[in-house]
């Protein structure tokens, strides 16, 4: 039998580490000096970076929670009071987890918006559209099986009406409704059920989905914005990833920091009554994000909401192949699109204001 | 190989799917104490929880007794009574129920739903009132 000969030693930690890790920094290099479109320097164009800043914040409150919170019926609603009264800075760790969630999915629209009006979605970057829309929904699921876990009377009712909202969606419904719930109804299997989507299965998506929405950038590049009337020297419409958009990003982040501290200084995350299944409270309202689809729900039935919403979603996460297809059958102008995505977001901003203001 | 890769992993699947999505189990009914008759006023509604804990309302009028499930065949929510309007309300999407549990308002009425009756039975002898519920403790597939 023959032993591998050990490697000869070097001198310093540093050389020995890189022998054990034998990383190729040419490539770390490269990867630094991707060339960015100068727009990026604007904020409202690095909300893609925001959305992830958002998204570690919530992993580490999120982890940083789920040492005290007890995910069962009887003990649920005790143990978050007990991280929102009596555990030390627990009131803020769940103020910065709430609003760096409600941050995350207006900051995940605006970037949805954003690529939407400038047509950044368009050949060849139409797979990561899809991609970038399958992430909307993991942040909505996340913000829905999060605020469910508190198990206060406004979340359990909210989770009740969710579940058997599922129910409605045509053929798979029951089955959804019945996968969500652990059982018939909403209770003690829907809590473990719901803890598990949002600290494992979701997550897990999240990474998944981060990873190649990321890797898709870097595939296609940034999108090349031309802004009419501009100019902008050659050598100035680009600047390099590293050090120059790191730095803006770390910045940005900074400023969310101090954001996420204010509004959890000033609106601390509120505990409402304990759950009890046996009373629906005079006004139930879900989340802001689901104002729309619950004003929907009074206006139409519960069928055609539903219906109506699988649609409308539908629409949107294949939109960059429907607008293809339309446009190479009937040469439309371009600005139907921007219609469409006007009426579309007024639409929701509409149903969504409506329900924050009706009784 | 491809066979064998997709009915292995394809078993996988079908056995990970069934082992996530719980059994539809039907519960047997059983008779549920809900108290004496005269417990019941005329015109009064009571609540009785099942074995459950879910609420069941028991209304006695001219009519007799008679129990209606508290949950809103809409979304789930639980309806409560409106004494002075004679109506069970569902505070989720404003549904409106009359006296004998039929939706008149919201989707309910829309969708042409109305609320549960839990079947009852009053013992004439001793004036025992009986609930007719499921008894989730014993269930069968």
């Amino acid at each position: 039998m023959t032993t591998p000969a050990p490697n000869e030693p070097k001198s310093g930690i540093i050389d020995r580490v890189k022998v054990m890790f034998p990383l190729d920094w040419e490539i770390v290099r490269h990867m630094g000096a991707e060339p960015i479109p100068y727009h990026l320097k604007k904020w409202w164009f690095c909300l893609g970076g925001t959305i992830m800043y958002l998204f570690v914040v919530q992993v580490a409150t999120g982890i940083a929670l789920t040492f005290y919170y007890v995910p069962t019926p009887q003990e649920a609603y005790a143990s978050v009071a007990a991280i929102t009264r009596e555990i030390r800075f627990g009131w803020f760790i769940r103020s910065l987890h709430k609003w760096s969630g409600n941050f995350m999915i207006v900051a995940v629209m605006l970037h949805m918006l954003r690529v939407f009006f400038t047509a950044a979605y368009r050949h060849p970057r139409q797979l990561n559209w899809c991609i970038g829309f399958l992430l909307l929904g993991t942040t909505l699921t996340f913000g829905f099986t999060g605020y469910s876990l508190v198990y206060e009377q406004l979340s359990f009712w909210g989770a009740t009406v969710a579940t058997n909202l599922a129910e409605a969606v045509p053929l798979a419904g029951p089955w959804i409704a019945y996968f969500l719930r652990g059982g018939p109804e909403v209770g003690e299997n829907t809590l473990t059920r719901f803890f598990i989507l949002h600290i494992g299965v979701l997550p897990t998506v999240a990474f998944i989905l981060i990873a190649a929405h990321i890797l898709m950038v870097r595939l296609h590049g940034v999108t090349e914005l031309h802004f009419a009337g501009e100019d902008v020297a050659e050598e100035k419409r680009h600047f390099q990833f590293w050090p120059d958009h790191a730095t803006t990003e770390i910045l940005i982040g900074v400023v969310l920091m101090y954001l996420l501290t204010i509004m959890a200084l000033i609106f601390p995350a509120e505990l409402g009554e304990a759950a009890n299944p046996n009373e629906t409270p005079a006004h139930i309202k879900p989340e802001w994000y689901f104002y729309f689809n619950f004003r929907l729900l009074k206006l139409t039935s519960l069928k055609l909401s539903v219906v109506l919403t699988m649609v409308i979603g539908a629409v949107a996460f294949f939109w960059p192949f429907i607008e293809e297809f339309i446009a190479r059958r009937w040469r439309i102008s371009d600005k139907v699109p921007v219609i469409a995505g006007v009426f579309a977001f007024l639409s929701f901003l509409i149903l969504t204001v409506w329900e924050a203001f009706a009784n | 190989m491809g066979v064998g890769l997709i009915s292995s992993y394809g078993m996988f699947a079908v056995q990970g799917l069934l082992f996530l999505l719980p059994q539809r189990l039907k519960a047997p009914t059983r008779r549920l104490f809900a108290g004496q008759i005269n417990q019941f006023q005329i015109g009064a509604l009571q609540g009785v929880l099942d074995l459950q804990g879910n609420e069941i309302l028991v209304k006695r009028d001219q009519q007799g007794l008679r129990a209606f499930n508290s949950t809103c065949p809409h979304l789930g929510c639980r309806v409560h009574w409106e004494a002075e309007r004679q109506r069970f309300f569902c505070p989720c999407h404003n549904g409106v129920f009359n006296a004998d549990g039929v939706a008149t308002e919201g989707p309910p009425a829309a969708a042409g739903q109305s609320l549960a009756q839990v079947p009852l039975e009053v013992d004439q002898k001793s004036g025992v009132v009986y609930l007719e519920v499921k008894d989730v403790r014993k269930v069968t597939t």
